[in-house]
């Protein structure tokens, strides 16, 4: 995104819009700053600017990568999916994707705001990869990973995103150690993250993982993602 | 996309916030010929369950998912039973309340096939705006709506530059996936600017 200093009228409504506050007036000009902005276009769709100064750049590499993992209608030409992720656990009543005995999780970076750099999706891909995780082939992050140690382009590392979400599944015997690795990052990691938990419910109603996440110290919301199991193949 | 499961809010809050996606799943069943009038039809079934938010029409044809937020459990149960009559194969997740959502499903019948937990927020938690500004920018699962919009709208409703309602239409804009519930926006933004504590 760009603010034509020509046309802006300083009147500050990109200002309110921007989810990452990263547009400053300086002598009554907007300006973006361009390090910190993540490429979500919320500023030129929703800011309903009077002199309509905010424009799209032609994005190169590797800017460009900022986009997909920001702005909500550009989609992701690995997932064909509009978002940041995958179909996860909404098709499972059709896929059987994660099994009776398999644990999905996902890890979004960046979420519930001020976004994150590339590089921090490396702090969990390599030591998941440490302790055998294999991330889901269909994840916008999966298609950053350049070697099977979980490392990502060089280039990209410093690029700024709203979020991106890190998506795996393992059996149910690994969770444990999955959740230590997410306790660890915890205390290095220079932004926020979300994790969600994904498991198949049992047919008496009980959830396997429930009881281990509690032992592991983590505390469960009381709202969740439930498939009901009305898909069909 | 985990784009509703990380709603935040206090349990009476979240009783009057529910939203229903469908999707089928790519390569299996959305390759036939009337897959995508049957997601058509899931559209029609949910508006006409009362929701307070839909994915906007024109997106019907050409988005993989719809979705749409609803402020009462009686509603997201008719539209389940109408989804069981109808049969049409499609995948529904819903989002919200678990103990609300499992035992509306166990009336209509059904047992719930797969959930996807919440463990919440960790990481440096405390660049994050407060709990009552979250309340209403996770309602876009995206993170389209900024915490300033929401201290700027608190602002002029306040003053009396803008209605609460207008202030939640507002900032419900930003949010394309119609899963930003602007009646609980209501609420919030009325306890925010403190019209209601």
């Amino acid at each position: 995104m760009e603010i034509k200093a020509d046309l802006c009228i300083g009147c500050g409504q990109c200002i309110i819009i921007c989810p990452v506050q990263v547009i400053k007036l300086i002598d009554n000009i907007a300006v973006i700053d361009m390090n910190l902005c993540v490429e979500c276009s919320i500023c030129k769709r929703n800011a309903d600017c009077p002199v309509n100064a905010i424009r799209s750049r032609r994005l190169k590499w590797p800017r460009v990568i900022r986009s997909p993992f920001s702005d909500v209608i550009s989609t992701h030409k690995l997932t064909g999916i509009p978002g940041r992720g995958t179909e996860e656990m909404k098709t499972n009543d059709v896929t059987n994707h994660f099994g009776v005995d398999e644990i999905g999780f996902s890890i979004e970076i960046g979420r519930p705001g001020g976004g994150t750099h590339l590089g921090n999706i490396e702090l969990f891909t390599t030591k998941l990869t440490s302790i055998g995780v294999n991330f889901e082939r269909e994840s916008p992050v999966s298609a950053l990973l350049i070697d099977d140690n979980g490392h990502i382009k060089k280039d990209i590392k410093e690029e700024r995103v709203l979020s991106a979400i890190i998506e795996f599944k393992v059996p149910i015997n690994k969770a444990t150690l999955v959740m230590q690795v997410i306790k660890q990052i915890e205390k290095n990691i220079d932004t926020v993250f979300t994790v969600g938990v994904i498991s198949q419910v049992m047919k008496d109603g009980t959830i396997p993982i429930l009881d281990l996440l509690i032992l592991q110290g983590f505390s469960v919301r009381p709202n969740a993602k439930i498939n009901i199991g009305l898909g069909k193949v | 996309m985990t784009h509703s499961l990380h709603r935040t809010g206090k349990i009476n809050d979240l009783k009057s916030d529910y939203i229903i996606l469908a999707m089928l799943a790519a390569g299996m069943n959305d390759k036939y010929a009337d897959s995508k009038q049957k997601l058509l039809r899931v559209a029609e079934i949910l508006n006409q369950n009362n929701p307070v938010n839909i994915i906007p029409k024109p997106a019907w044809k050409i988005s993989p998912v719809i979705t749409a937020t609803f402020i009462d459990i009686e509603m997201v149960k008719n539209a389940i039973q109408t989804l069981i009559q109808e049969d049409l194969g499609v995948s529904i997740v819903i989002s919200g309340l678990i103990s609300e959502i499992q035992e509306a499903v166990k009336e209509t019948g059904l047992k719930t096939h797969t959930i996807h937990l919440s463990l919440g927020t960790f990481g440096r938690k405390e660049l994050l705006p407060s709990e009552e500004i979250l309340e209403i920018t996770t309602m876009c699962g995206h993170h389209c709506v900024s915490p300033q919009s929401v201290k700027y709208y608190v602002e002029l409703i306040k003053s009396g530059k803008i209605s609460v309602e207008n202030a939640a239409k507002k900032l419900s804009k930003p949010c394309v996936c119609g899963i930003f519930n602007p009646t609980r926006a209501n609420t919030l933004l009325n306890k925010l600017s403190g019209i209601f504590s």
